[in-house]
């Protein structure tokens, strides 16, 4: 396999707004991809492809080498998905250990390593003291970790964050980008959405700036900042996605 | 054996939070019972036997206490794909490699139980009321499938217009607008022949009714001939209910890949 994800022209329009439009992005096997773009870029709705949850209105996107349409079932098995919002509802009345036993199960970890699995990952994100309480009780932040713990149940081959550090605080921040960058060193290759631009030149090996759901720019971090002689991402951001706000009604 | 671990997880899930909310589980094992004390022996002493065919109006209740919690529990079965929609819970869950059915399928086995233990205490309440049914010990079996089988329609339905309605609030204002009338449009109450014409003909096309014959005959007649009949009406709504929910379902997860 050359890429972890390939597109080819991928598109999704609802009704006659066009919220991705025609992406060709090409990831390698054990890399940090980065997607960055401004509110209402495409990103989610990108995402959401990845994730074999949204059918793409033209083009074609091979995620671990299968199809997201043909072979969504082998795409699944192979990705850990990690939602921009948080969905404690549902969860609340759980605590943190049966919640992550029960997607363990949904995720057909075979049944006697259900529980060492559970708390491996609950370990993995430092959430072992707080595991037996109810997840109602958690911080914006301990639901975020333990949504990263729960992508990570199966072992998948590609991770899938959107937009895993949003509203964390700094301790938090860079403890979640410890944990992506150690997964990555143990071969998982990982697809981050993000606002944050620090976040991306620290963590990103490659990104992809898009804007109104088309590429405006691409490469290392580095490449980015040296190609318009400016010292941030920020700069570079700016530069190729202009200043104006964004109108989320299209 | 995936099907089956898939299945088990989630069921794991709805029985923890059910148990968890033990008010609201105290409650919902206590209301039929009230509704049997109360409502029924209240309303026996102003009933004509000759109308309801039988002098114990709390036997000829029982099937329609029944019918009404599991009215009230559909709703209840729906809320949990209602709300992960909502929250987006149910995409998590779609990007897993589970099977679309096994979400709707733990659901209903689920249901299935709590339904059958409240079924159990009504019986038990009504035993004590001094209710002998006439189909014997064996009858209580049958009165279970008979409510599974009224489970399986009704949390169709409830799952079905949780995937059809915009929001919560659409589905709580339908679905209080119609459980009573669906209820009131039955022989919960009162037997067909009291009704006048049009309200007959319709309570003739509730699912409800046939599985509130099936039970009252069980309890006051024993087992009669008649009641395949009522069965044979009830599975033909739990068909037709099943495929409206599997529709929609679907027709939900469409924007998605199957
Ligand atoms: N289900 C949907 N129906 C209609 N429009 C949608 C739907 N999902 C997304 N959109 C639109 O598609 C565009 C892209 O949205 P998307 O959520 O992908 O943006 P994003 O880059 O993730 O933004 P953010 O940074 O705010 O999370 C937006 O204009 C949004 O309104
Ligand atoms: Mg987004």
């Amino acid at each position: 396999m050359r890429s972890i994800i390939e597109t080819e022209g991928l598109c999704r329009a609802f009704g006659d707004h066009h919220a991705v439009d025609g992406l060709s992005l090409a990831v390698a096997p054990g890399e940090i991809f980065g997607l960055l773009g401004p509110n209402g870029a495409g990103k989610t709705t990108t995402i959401r492809m990845l994730s074999t949850l949204l059918p793409p209105s033209a083009g074609a996107a091979l995620v671990c080498g299968f199809d997201v349409v043909t072979e969504a079932e082998a795409v699944r098995r192979r990705i850990g998905y990690v939602m921009q919002q948080v969905s404690p509802m549902g969860h609340y009345l759980l605590t943190g250990r049966e919640k992550t036993e029960i997607e363990a199960s949904l995720y057909h970890v075979p049944r006697r390593q259900v529980k060492a699995r559970a708390r491996e990952v609950l370990e993995l994100v430092g959430l072992s003291d707080s595991a037996d309480r109810l997840v109602a009780g958690y911080s914006g932040g301990m639901q975020k970790r333990l949504d990263l713990a729960c992508g990570l149940l199966h072992r998948p081959d590609l991770l899938i964050l959107d937009e895993p550090t949003l509203g964390l605080d700094v301790q938090s921040r860079h403890h979640m980008w410890e944990h992506i960058r150690s997964l990555c060193d143990e071969g998982m290759s990982v697809l981050l959405a993000t606002n944050y631009m620090d976040e991306a030149d620290r963590l990103c090996d490659r990104l992809a700036i898009i804007d109104r759901g088309r590429q405006v720019a691409g490469g290392t971090p580095a490449e980015l900042k040296a190609a318009i002689g400016a010292p941030s991402l920020d700069e570079v951001f700016l530069r190729h996605t202009g200043h104006a706000l964004r109108e989320e009604v299209a | 054996m995936m099907v089956a671990q898939e299945v088990l997880a989630l069921s794991r899930r709805w029985l923890l939070v059910a148990l968890r909310e033990r008010l609201s589980l105290l409650f919902s094992v206590l209301q039929p019972a009230v509704w049997l004390v109360f409502f029924a022996g209240a309303l026996g002493g102003a009933v004509d036997p000759r109308v309801v065919g039988t002098g114990d109006y709390i036997a000829f209740a029982v099937p329609g206490v029944i019918a009404f919690t599991v009215v009230g529990n559909g709703v209840t079965a729906a809320m949990p794909l209602l709300f992960d929609k909502e929250t987006g819970y149910l995409d998590k869950l779609l990007s897993m490699p589970i099977r679309r059915s096994s979400l709707i399928l733990s659901r209903f086995l689920f249901q299935t139980g709590m339904n059958a233990a409240q079924t159990l205490v009504i019986l038990l309440v009504a035993l004590a009321l001094g209710v002998r049914p006439e189909s014997g010990p064996l009858g209580v079996p049958a009165i279970l499938a008979v409510t599974a089988l009224l489970t399986l329609a009704l949390t169709s339905a409830a799952m079905a217009l949780a995937c059809a309605v915009p929001s919560h609030g659409t589905f709580f204002a339908i679905t209080g607008f119609v459980s009573l009338p669906l209820l009131f449009m039955s022989n919960a109450f009162v037997p067909l022949s009291a009704m006048p014409a049009w309200m007959e003909a319709v309570a003739r096309v509730n699912p409800l009714t046939y599985a509130i014959e099936a039970i009252r005959l069980l309890v006051l007649r024993g087992w009669s001939g008649d009641v395949p009949l009522s069965l044979a009406a009830l599975v033909v709504a739990c068909v037709l209910l099943l495929a409206v929910g599997a529709w929609q379902f679907a027709r939900q997860t469409s924007e998605r890949i199957a």
